[in-house]
């Protein structure tokens, strides 16, 4: 997949500058945005999940440009994938109705259609058992599980996911890490802005590292790994991973 | 088992049925024990049997009440869950209207509103059927009450909640109708279950402008015959026997929700 931004900047309301003029081009299976708490990371990928609008720029996806009001964007919301930091799952449906309800609202399924994807899925990711939980009654890796099963049922053409796992304990990471990896390997793009550093450099094959709102640097995730050019990135880099086995 | 523990909540917090049930018949005749006594230090002797020829104008009343006490309900709900949208409305006026509204009829007595709106309001705007007046009155009252927990209930769903629905790609309307109106309704249902033994009991205020449900058909009756207390204590109970069963009915909703938390 190929994504293109141009001059992308996003002011808030209340005058802070998320984004500062982001420019990049790159072709991608999945890419990482990694960066300090607070730098953009979220902003950018809400902008690409056309969820909130940039106050300026362009942005396109395999050369087709996003076009930011909200009549095009509930068709572009369709066909993507988006996966929240926690709490994305509907509280009051269980895991089953949480995959089947934009099935049979947003996408035209039968119920019936819509129930076998959704337990086709839930078999898969090993979901099964817990099918007609609240969840409230499920683990935080289990509601993570089920809220990227929910966004991969629709067959998005693009999976966005905000920090995914940094309201999990490490056990748990892993499971929906895992899941991910199980999802690039079938062929799955996705976008992720992450604090493990491990999947970044080994799951994802680009990089954007983004600092204040700037894209510090950016590039193949292995070299930027091994050998950082920014002070920023290195700096960064010995931080998070200082205390790493 | 020793026998303290017949009395004796268990440190789980838990009881048992038949302590319960135990504790609850000595409760209940402590508390009608009490009564009997202070109706033996002044000497009355009760009858309640001139009731039964009454039979047939309590029940007409008693259904009036439950007929007012729907109605009101169904009317408040309507005006509480307008008002909790206007509360949260950006067009300032509106919003403030709702405010307005809310304190209003909180901070002030039924009683008040009860006179003040059917002579004033009432007259001005040519209400005169008694019964619609009193449910409009009422509904009014109540329905300030309920836009507090509706309000309550929408400040309740989670901003990620609103996102989500965004992401998978529902429209503002399917939002409302597949995602926030599910959750307010759940969250909200214990309040609302309480909201309406309230209700059936400030419909008893509406006997001031003589629209004829249970209480003012035990002030007609008790009147004519002058025995107020069988009456009053009858009258009691019948209001017991509607609101008994609503407040274990929200008890039961309460006790299902606090444990999905």
């Amino acid at each position: 997949m190929r994504i293109e931004l141009k001059a992308v900047s996003k002011i808030f309301s209340d005058g802070n500058r998320a984004l500062d003029n982001i420019t990049y081009r790159e072709d991608f299976n999945a890419l990482a945005i990694i960066g300090p708490s607070g730098g953009g990371k979220s902003t950018l990928l809400r902008i690409l999940g056309g969820l909130i609008e940039p106050t300026s720029g362009e942005v396109a996806l395999n050369g087709k440009k996003i076009c930011y009001d909200e009549k095009h964007l509930i068709q572009y919301r369709r066909k993507i994938g988006f996966v929240f930091q926690s709490k994305g799952l509907f509280n009051h449906l269980t895991a089953r109705q949480n995959i089947i309800l934009p099935l049979v609202n947003v996408h035209g399924y039968t119920k019936a259609g819509a129930g076998t994807t959704a337990d086709n899925l839930l078999e898969r990711f090993g979901l099964f058992r817990d099918r007609h939980k609240y969840p409230h009654e499920l683990s935080g890796g289990q509601q993570q599980r089920v809220a990227i099963a929910r966004a991969v049922a629709v067959k998005p053409k693009l999976l966005l996911l905000d920090e995914p796992t940094s309201a999990l304990d490490p056990e748990l990471t892993s499971e929906v890490l895992d899941m991910l990896n199980e999802l690039r390997n079938e062929g799955l793009n996705f976008i992720l802005v992450t604090h493990e550093m491990g999947f970044a450099k080994k799951a994802c094959d680009k990089l954007m590292f983004i600092v204040n709102g700037r894209l510090a640097e950016y590039g193949d995730s292995e070299k930027l790994f091994t050998s950082p050019e920014t002070e920023e990135l290195a700096g960064f880099l010995s931080k998070v991973l200082e205390w790493n086995v | 088992m020793p026998i303290y523990s017949l009395f004796i909540k268990n440190n789980d917090n838990k009881t048992a049925f038949l302590p319960k049930a135990f504790n609850i018949v000595i409760a209940v005749a402590l508390f009608m024990l009490f009564f009997l006594f202070s109706i033996k230090r002044l000497g009355m002797e009760f009858d309640f049997s001139f009731l039964w020829s009454f039979r047939y104008r309590l029940a007409q009343g008693f259904a009036a009440t439950v007929e007012l006490s729907l109605a009101s309900l169904v009317v408040s709900l309507f005006l509480g869950f307008l008002s909790a949208l206007a509360n949260n409305s950006r067009i300032l006026v509106i919003s403030y209207f709702s405010k307005v509204y809310v304190q209003f009829f909180r901070g002030t007595p039924l009683i008040m509103q009860v006179y003040l709106f059917f002579y004033i309001i009432g007259t001005a705007w040519g209400v005169d059927n008694r019964f619609w007046a009193g449910v409009l009155i009422l509904s009014i009252f109540e329905g300030a009450y309920i836009s507090e927990i509706i309000r309550g209930g929408l400040d309740s769903i989670e901003h990620t909640q609103l996102e989500a629905a965004r992401a998978v790609g529902l429209k503002s309307g399917q939002t409302m109708r597949l995602i926030v109106l599910p959750q307010i309704i759940k969250r909200t249902l214990p309040s609302l279950a309480g909201q309406f033994a309230s209700i059936i009991k400030d419909s008893s205020l509406l006997s001031l402008i003589s629209v004829i449900e249970l209480t003012q058909t035990i002030r007609e009756i008790s009147a004519s015959n002058f025995a107020i207390f069988e009456s009053y204590i009858f009258l009691g109970l019948l209001y017991l026997t509607l609101t008994f069963p609503i407040s274990m009915y929200t008890r039961y909703l309460e006790s299902r929700y606090s444990y999905e938390n």
